[in-house]
């Protein structure tokens, strides 16, 4: 289960809103599936960002090893889908890492409407929706 | 040795280090006992069946990517730091 507090939710549904109607993405970071804190980064996908976002791998390395160095763990990662259902789409799972969450928000005319928590297999074949609580959900 | 930082969901294959230290003059070789001797349970996790890195997993010396420097020849000293790091994208 992934259980976001109060201060990286806001974080997350902020940086969703402020980069609709373009893909927003981020990392979040913690412990044991309590996500204490989000990072919110630039979507560097060179094309259309209103369906597609990439994060800089720099910005995963510098996070990784911040929370490597505070006895934290990178527990995965979010992205917003503009205007669309909270789901995992194709594109999603053949970009995926099998080794962390991956949270999407579902943001319609700038307001937030839903968020799924989902992980990935190892061959990036498969996406199986895990349980997600964050602040009134 | 070169060091190499060991991300959370990983350590379940390195009986829970969080930094493992292997000899190697180049990144493969590295790579390579990490997962045969070393950790031989890491190996599904970074290769493909076929011995080829998976498609999500970036390898770092220092701050640098191989795949800019030498690739698996990228040339490992005993004050490197690897970092092994995923790529994320997507989009509906």
């Amino acid at each position: 289960m992934i259980e976001i507090n109060d201060t990286a939710w806001q974080v997350m549904v902020d940086h969703a809103k402020d980069a609709y109607p373009n893909e927003c993405c981020g990392m979040m970071t913690g412990k044991d599936g309590q996500v204490s804190s989000a990072i919110p980064c630039k979507n560097i996908y060179q094309g259309d960002q209103s369906d597609r976002f990439e994060i800089d791998p720099h910005d995963i390395l510098r996070v990784q090893r911040q929370a490597h160095d505070q006895g934290q763990e990178l527990i995965g990662f979010f992205h917003s889908h503009p205007d669309e259902d909270a789901y995992f789409s194709a594109t999603d799972l053949k970009n995926a890492s099998p080794w962390h969450a991956h949270v999407v928000l579902s943001i319609r005319q700038r307001e937030f409407r839903n968020a799924k928590a989902f992980r990935v297999d190892l061959d990036l074949t498969e996406s199986t929706e895990e349980e997600l609580k964050w602040p009134k959900s | 040795m070169a060091k190499i930082l060991i991300p959370t969901p990983l350590r379940q294959f390195t009986d829970g280090k969080d930094t493992v230290e292997v000899s190697g003059a180049n990144i493969g070789e590295v790579l390579n006992a990490l997962t045969t001797s070393v950790h031989p349970s890491l190996r599904n996790n970074l290769f493909t069946p076929e011995g080829k890195l998976r498609s999500f997993v970036n390898i770092y010396v220092n701050d640098e990517d191989i795949r800019y420097l030498d690739k698996d020849a990228t040339e490992v000293k005993d004050s490197d730091t690897i970092s092994i790091v995923p790529s994320i994208a997507g989009g509906r």
